[in-house]
């Protein structure tokens, strides 16, 4: 576990994504006390300020301040975004890895299935769970989790199936072992990191689809802020002030290279064979 | 031959499960499709008309079987909201929405190929370095903001071009075509951040390979290795990549679909989501997905005619 | 006049962890119509001295200042990319070792051909490709105006290396670099290639330097053989010298690990107490899909015995079926058929119970996969004794009957080199204290050196067990050193079942004869 971590810092990636999920843990945890203002507080006569003192990133059309307002909307974004792609995530894994154990028809039945599911574009099929579940965050982050599942299911089948095929396995069942220890023990922990890295990946794209079914209306809804739903609010003043949109869309942004850096430094620390 | 039987069989599979999806999230899901429709206050004459009129109290399997022999024959239902048949607004609206995402595919096409090779062949140096950080923001941002800030800087800010509606060509070509350049440009660069990637590193892995190396070994000077040897193997995984991306693609419509209010198939499925029209999300959704379907099949027919190895599997 | 003049050449790779001298002041001249071969083995820097001529190193290659390399009169050094481009292809080629990927897939055959005649001879399109066609069948490829016009995986191995032959021949160069080519290839494809090239070189007379780490074929090849050993030269001579009078004491060492016939290893006999019996296995690896015709079986009906404590080898090219028997044995492969281990029948792998596992082992070809990489060794060497009883502090003991220090114990796959992992595969089989232990072309991805000391070790093991082997390779030089028995395989059948004794004095099968004749026995 050290171990991957001295790693992971050796990378460029890993260094950068380790420091940019290190702002956003802490703004996630403590947002609130950080924030200079309460979200919420409303200043008719300071409507539209521009980004300097005492608002530093401005405030938006009800004179709410848009940092404190980030702050605290990282709450609403991010966690929700994670737990959403790690639990579809470890679906997906487990599907994925017993359609390969099993292999042969039932491996086929599975894999068309999953195909065929992929064949509704995520975002769409993100849409129609949240109508028939209702609006709101958590609808939304299982909306999340139900489309992840698929893709991180092919994942995980085709890492599995490359690990099946490694003569360690092979050693293990002319051994006589039993299914299950292959599975755990030969397998799993082959397997375990690439899928770790797609999983880390995807949260990118998890926290960038919350923020988009927000935007629509259909995720966070108002006075929450959420990053997705401060763009959307903030559409209609884009010509008055383009800062209330500009800073959650940056901060979506971050959030999304910070995971794609972390993915990619991963990839390269959880490799046992670069200890070069 | 039997190869693309099985692959039609594919499609086939592919469509039925969608279907399937589609309608059992829609229509079975719901405890009451008819209170998911209408909201908890309505009338109970309402929530009854709107059940006899969905068949909701058919079972499962039945309301699944009308629905789906009244789509294979062309049925797609009647609009909650416009009382209309739905079929032909979605078809139209499919119409535009083709001609949004093939000229995004065709501009994407142009601009990511170049720039994946060219990234490759300047592995390390100050182009890739450029590139690779563009395209990792690229594909770190959602539609909606590479949309609105396009919308700001370009639309509001320089007045250049129209900043929402659509003009059909058939009524003023120039007209149509400024109203669709910022649709257009905003799917495009997402699509060109992620492509251009991954045909960096198939171009990489070509030039690493050992044919290369030998065709260099020959004396072959580079732009001859380049055109003839590089490319050819550089560019045949560019179909599979870009069928990947139709979906990519088919996402990303809805949202700059919305935002630039083009009355596309993805501005429908919102209304309809809005707007609790039922028929309307179920077509939306079915007739979407087999696009992508149809799209992913059309790619793979074009592969293996191309490729000639897997064409003895 | 020198075609190849090397003098005083060094080269040295920079890493991140400093910088690594490959070649050492390395000296060798090559004459025209001679061929000079260069043998080391793996990490020797043989091929980096390939791409130094070639003038084709890695960005991180740096040469020192003085060295010479000089083609006929020409500095390569000095040349410029441009003058470069018409030195190679044209003044000297290069032969690979895989053929499978040194030819374009997408490109056909005759281009890729006809292309350096275009470059290098300015002959027109359509010249090209007749001049083509007719070098196709100088190297004896069967219609080869059909051939032109196929794509490389529509040819097999041994066809697309005459197609690279071909084309490094056809602007007739001053000299030729053969990196391993039949390597990749099957023996007797192989030795078809080797006759090719002699009959080639003295058509034309053309120079070449011959890489391989196999002495005893480049022995046959060359004129002269250099010995490379980590990165310098430590002998040259004659090949029909190398082999009866070594000098140096690295070449001594591998002309007693190259493997000779004639040098029995085993030396007791066995006595026919019947071990393992398998009866009519016919292994099948694949189901019938849907709308797929349904695969060839992997081998027809095969019948072999083991006995107790014998060394049955297996020979037989890619394709002959002999893993197959290995993966029926262990349960590893679908088969039809019975095998039946000390009296006791077993019908299919569900039948395999853990005594039947016990007493059979399997040790793989790769030690990179067959290892788990997340394992330590101790790991590794603990399941088969939980397994099958035994006590996990005899684990030093393990390591140390395959010669291995006992701090291994915590160390993982990737700490260790090739010829280590496979012991450590050994050790894991015989932890078992099996009756039989299966080699499935154990020794094949090693030098020869460490082929030379895992198959001692294999023979120790066995005088202090008792432990029959099946010993699948391909190598039939080495079998007949070892083997009490050899079965012959060829498309899945067993053709030729002899004992050591008959196959020396020459009583043999068409086939086995073949095998034989295409493995020579080194020079000397």
């Amino acid at each position: 576990m050290t171990d991957a971590l001295h790693r992971l810092l050796r990378t460029p990636q890993g260094v950068l994504g380790l420091a940019l999920l290190s702002v956003l843990l802490l703004v996630c945890l403590f947002g609130g006390v950080l924030a200079p203002y309460s979200p919420e507080t409303m200043d008719f006569a300071g409507r539209f300020a521009a980004p300097g003192a005492p608002h530093w990133f401005g405030a938006d059309q009800l004179g709410r301040d848009v940092l404190s307002r980030l702050l605290v909307g990282a709450r609403s974004t991010i966690p929700l975004a994670v737990a959403a792609t790690f639990s579809g995530a470890a679906a997906g894994a487990c599907i994925g890895t017993l359609s390969a154990y099993l292999g042969g028809r039932w491996d086929e039945a599975i894999t068309r299935t999953i195909d065929a599911v992929m064949a509704v574009p995520h975002l769409l099929l993100a849409l129609i769970l949240v109508s028939t579940l209702g609006k709101g965050s958590l609808n939304a982050a299982l909306a999340i989790a139900i489309s992840v599942a698929p893709s991180m299911a092919r994942v995980t089948r085709s890492v599995a199936l490359a690990v099946r095929q490694q003569d360690y396995v092979k050693a293990a069942i002319a051994r006589g072992e039993g299914g299950g220890w292959i599975v755990l023990r030969e397998m799993l922990p082959n397997v375990a990191a690439p899928v770790i890295v797609e999983a880390t990946i995807r949260v990118a794209f998890a926290v960038m689809l919350f923020a988009t079914l927000s935007f629509l209306g259909l995720g966070a809804q108002p006075p929450a802020s959420e990053w997705g739903l401060m763009v959307s609010e903030a559409r209609r003043f884009m010509h008055q002030a383009p800062w209330i949109i500009v800073a959650p869309s940056l901060a979506i942004a971050a959030t999304a290279v910070c995971f794609n850096l972390l993915g990619d430094g991963l990839r390269d620390a959880l490799n046992p064979r670069d200890e070069r | 031959m039997a190869w693309l039987l099985r692959r039609l069989l594919t499609v086939l599979y592919t469509l039925l499960v969608v279907s399937i999806l589609v309608f059992g999230l829609t229509q079975i899901l719901p405890a009451d499709a008819a209170v998911t429709l209408l909201g908890e206050n309505a009338t109970p004459e309402a929530l009854a008309a709107v059940r006899q009129r969905l068949g909701l109290g058919d079972p499962a399997w039945l309301q699944y079987w009308h629905w789906l022999s009244a789509l294979l024959q062309g049925d797609f239902g009647t609009s909650m909201r416009t009382d209309q048949p739905v079929g032909p607004a979605m078809f139209t609206a499919l119409g535009r929405s083709l001609m949004l995402g093939g000229c995004s595919l065709v501009l994407m096409l142009l601009i990511a190929v170049p720039l994946g090779i060219l990234a490759a062949l300047r592995r390390g140096k100050a182009t890739d370095v450029a590139a690779s950080l563009v395209s990792y923001l690229g594909v770190s941002l959602p539609e909606f903001v590479t949309a609105t800030l396009l919308l700001i800087v370009i639309a509001d800010h320089f007045q250049l071009l129209p900043a929402t509606g659509y003009v059909a060509p058939s009524e003023n070509l120039v007209e149509s075509i400024r109203h669709l350049i910022l649709p257009v440009l905003t799917v495009s660069l997402i699509l060109v951040a992620h492509v251009s990637r991954m045909v960096r590193s198939e171009t990489i892995d070509v030039l690493n390979s050992d044919y290369i190396r030998a065709a260099r070994l020959k004396g072959l000077p580079p732009r001859i290795v380049l055109l003839r040897h590089v490319l050819r193997n550089a560019l045949l995984p560019t179909i599979t990549i870009v069928a990947l991306d139709v979906g990519y693609l088919l996402g990303g419509i809805i949202v700059v679909e919305e935002i630039f209010a083009i009355p596309g198939i993805g501005r429908q499925i919102i209304v309809a989501i809005t707007t609790r029209d039922l028929p309307s999300i179920q077509a939306g959704a079915v007739i979407m997905a087999a696009t992508y379907a149809i799209a992913n099949t059309l790619a793979d027919i074009a592969y293996v005619m191309v490729d000639r190895r897997i064409r003895y599997d | 006049m020198n075609v190849l003049s090397v003098g005083d050449y060094s080269l040295d790779y920079v890493t991140r962890d400093g910088s690594q001298r490959v070649l050492r002041d390395i000296s060798l001249s090559i004459e025209s119509g001679e061929v000079l071969g260069l043998v080391g083995e793996s990490g020797s820097g043989k091929t980096s001295l390939a791409w130094a001529i070639m003038r084709h190193l890695p960005g991180n290659a740096r040469e020192t200042p003085q060295g010479r390399l000089h083609l006929g009169d020409t500095d390569l050094r000095a040349a410029s990319p441009k003058a470069l481009e018409t030195i190679r292809g044209r003044r000297m080629s290069m032969v690979f070792q895989d053929p499978s990927t040194s030819l374009n897939p997408t490109l056909s055959i005759g281009r890729q051909v006809s292309e350096v005649l275009v470059r290098h001879r300015g002959l027109s399109q359509n010249e090209a490709w007749r001049t083509a066609t007719e070098a196709l069948e100088h190297v004896e490829l069967r219609d080869p105006a059909r051939m032109m016009k196929r794509y490389p995986h529509e040819a097999s191995g041994g066809e697309k290396q005459r197609v690279v032959i071909a084309t490094a021949f056809a602007c007739r160069p001053e000299l030729i670099v053969f990196d391993e080519p039949t390597t990749a290839l099957d023996v007797i494809t192989g030795a078809r290639i080797l006759e090719l090239f002699g009959r080639l070189r003295e058509e034309t007379g053309v120079a070449a330097l011959y890489i391989s780490h196999d002495l005893a074929l480049v022995s046959r090849v060359a004129d002269r053989v250099a010995i490379l050993e980590r990165g310098g030269i430590v002998e040259e001579a004659p090949s029909d010298r190398i082999f009866r009078q070594p000098a140096h004491d690295y070449t001594r060492r591998l002309v007693a690990a190259v493997p000779r016939p004639e040098r029995r290893l085993v030396a007791d006999r066995v006595a026919p107490h019947e071990l393992l019996a398998a009866d009519r296995i016919a292994v099948r690896y694949r189901r019938k899909r849907l709308l797929r015709a349904a695969p060839r079986p992997a081998t027809a009906e095969v019948a072999l015995d083991i006995r107790r404590g014998e060394i049955l080898g297996v020979v037989g090219e890619s394709g002959s079926g002999k893993s197959s028997i290995a993966r029926a044995l262990t349960g590893l492969a679908d088969y039809s058929g019975t095998i039946t281990l000390a009296g006791r029948r077993v019908g299919s792998a569900a039948d395999m119970d853990r005594a039947y596992r016990r007493a059979v082992q399997i040790v793989f070809q790769h030690p990179d996969s067959s290892l788990n990489p997340r394992h330590t060794v101790g790991d590794i060497l603990a399941r088969p004794l939980k397994l099958f009883g035994g006590a996990l502090s005899t684990i030093p003991a393990l390591l140390e009957e395959v010669r291995l220090p006992a701090s291994f114990a915590g160390r993982y796959p990737h700490q260790l080199s090739g010829g280590e992992k496979q012991r450590v595969a050994i050790a894991r089989a015989f932890a078992a204290r099996p009756d039989l232990v299966i080699c499935d072309e154990i020794t094949a991805p090693l030098d020869v050196s460490v082929q030379a000391s895992v198959v001692e070790l294999l023979l120790r093991l066995r005088e202090a067990n008792g432990t029959a082997y099946l010993f699948i390779t391909h190598d039939l030089n080495l079998v007949q050193q070892v083997a009490h028995r050899i079965a012959v395989m060829k498309d899945g059948a067993i053709v030729d079942l002899l004992d050591i004794d008959e196959l020396r004095s020459g009583k043999m099968g068409a086939y086995t004869r073949e095998l034989i004749a295409a493995s020579p026995a080194p020079v000397g």
